[in-house]
């Protein structure tokens, strides 16, 4: 840990060739995933590799939100030591970039206000090990996409 | 190819033995079941292989201590843990190239002790300092665990088909009752709707009862030549196992958490003429409940999202109705015993007459699914 102020518990990623451009983004607060060069098509997660045309230059592209939850989780259990409970996870789809799909922290409501098909904008938080990791931010009802 | 014997260490909550122990506990059990002897194995593998270990206590022993111990010359041998399918997947495939005659696999648990000395079921990952591959997504923001990995298929699927906690209630609590009968089973005392009802929650929405049981134990198999069946005590036909499967190969990059198996479920289907309304009892994983449900549509049993009204009541699934199911307890109260081993053990006892008090009468056709999402496998074993 980085003793950073009330970063989240958990187990840092290991860092790829191919993931460092999206913890570096993170840091900033951006949520970047990759688009080919050849095809346009966004793929995620990153391997230097379109998805849909196998092409190899790959580009970063920047996903702004607002997304839309997929599936979700509140999870109760103290997995690790220090670990605060509850929180929500939540698995967010974009319109606009289809087969990108995100898994992070949701804030900005109680957990057990997640639900499937809730608004939500991309932010992150401090996680463990220094890194910065996705944490959406529910968006009040009324707001859609 | 048929599996020619089971053979089962000790099972409890925490055993004071070695893995070790446990593995050579199970597979000297398998080959007496089988009518050979330890000679006769010319083929060894493992679950997991290569000291895969993202748990305490998940991964025990070495191949290559289990063949110098036992002093066995093999002619095949491999560890397992990407594309497993079922435990007797690979070693029938050994077999049937002509490679080895008699292939045992083992897959040995510590995980009730391990979870007993750190106090709790731990993190998935907790035996790493950094989250590699598709875990580097899901640790870091907190799916620290199966449950919670698993956790976002069965809402979405709840969420989809409008299926209740209380209709899946009914594969926990039946197989409660089916692990009474089972002397093994680590859990046998019985366990209500009400009970799973009130249960504290884990990941929502798995509870504490739709989660398996970190158990000790050690589970052997034998798959032996056809041509060997003469020499067997009493064999049983692989008639089909397939492992395909058609979704992204992570927790959270599954596109529809909503359909899980179906592609292993239909390659299996077709290399068999048998279908769905000729299996007579299911052995489906049950890691969590919805991986049972998963199985239980994509095998057929079901419509996609009928599982909550097929199982609600628990008449269908139990051990006079018209599928019974996990009738060990599964590893929910049987105990995790995990990858398929313990499914595949009971299975074969099944299909022998040799399941005592929970025994389904006529027993002649055994449904398998393993696992689920990426590592799915799916089989019929049938009498001899």
């Amino acid at each position: 840990m980085d003793g950073s102020v009330n970063a989240t518990v958990g187990i840092p990623p290991g860092v790829t060739e191919e993931t460092a451009a999206f913890w570096a983004a993170a840091a900033e607060g951006r949520l970047v995933v990759e688009r080919c060069a050849a095809c346009g098509t966004e793929s995620f997660p990153p391997r230097g590799l379109c998805r849909a045309c196998r092409g190899r230059e790959m580009l970063a592209a920047e996903v702004t939100g607002p997304g839309r939850v997929y599936s979700c989780t509140v999870n109760y259990q103290r997995w690790l030591p220090d670990l605060e409970v509850p929180y929500a996870i939540v698995l967010v789809e974009f319109d606009d970039y289809p087969g990108v799909r995100v898994t992070g922290r949701l804030r900005g409501c109680p957990p057990e206000a997640a639900t499937i098909g809730m608004t939500v904008d991309v932010g992150f938080e401090p996680g463990p090990g220094g890194f910065a990791i996705p944490s959406f931010v529910a968006v009040p009802s009324g707001r859609g996409l | 190819m048929v599996i020619s014997g089971i053979g089962q260490s000790a099972i409890g909550r925490q055993l004071d033995r070695s893995g070790f122990q446990l593995t050579i506990d199970a597979i000297l059990a398998a080959v007496a079941d089988a009518g050979l002897s330890v000679d006769d194995l010319d083929g060894l593998a493992m679950f997991p292989g290569g000291g895969a270990a993202n748990l305490p206590g998940y991964a025990n022993g070495n191949l290559y201590e289990v063949q110098d111990a036992l002093r066995i010359t093999p002619r095949w041998r491999q560890g397992f843990v990407e594309g497993m399918v079922l435990p007797f997947f690979g070693p029938a495939l050994a077999v049937a190239s002509g490679q080895a005659r008699h292939a045992v696999i083992w897959r040995t648990v510590k995980e009730g002790s391990a979870a007993r000395k750190a106090g709790g079921r731990p993190a998935y990952g907790a035996t790493k300092p950094a989250a590699e591959g598709p875990l580097a997504w899901l640790l870091p923001v907190g799916m620290l665990s199966p449950v919670c990995q698993v956790a976002p298929f069965a809402a979405r699927y709840m969420h989809e088909f409008g299926v209740t906690r209380e209709q899946l209630a009914w594969i926990p609590v039946t197989q409660r009752a089916h692990a009474a009968l089972n002397p093994d089973a680590v859990y046998t005392k019985p366990l209500t709707v009400e009970e799973y009802l009130s249960s504290r929650m884990i990941s929502s929405p798995i509870c504490l009862y739709d989660c398996d049981v970190p158990c000790d134990g050690a589970t052997a198999i034998i798959v032996s030549a056809v041509e060997t069946a003469p020499d067997l005590r009493s064999p049983v036909r692989i008639e089909a196992v397939a492992g395909q499967v058609e979704g992204r190969p992570s927790w959270d990059q599954w596109e529809d958490m909503g359909r899980v198996g179906y592609a292993a479920a239909q390659a299996m289907w077709a290399r068999t003429s048998l279908g769905p309304a000729d299996v007579d009892v299911a052995q489906l994983y049950d890691g969590f409940t919805i991986e049972c449900v998963w199985w239980l549509e994509a095998l057929g049993f079901c419509g996609p999202g009928e599982a909550g009204a097929f199982v609600e009541g628990g008449t269908r699934i139990g051990l006079s109705g018209e599928l019974p199911l996990n009738t060990w307890g599964g590893q929910l109260s049987g105990g995790r015993l995990h990858a398929g081993f313990g499914h595949v053990a009971e299975a074969v006892r099944q299909l022998r007459g040799e399941a005592g008090p929970r025994q389904v009468a006529g027993a002649e056709v055994a449904a398998l699914g393993n696992v689920g999402g990426f590592e799915a496998g799916a089989a019929l074993l049938t009498r001899w």
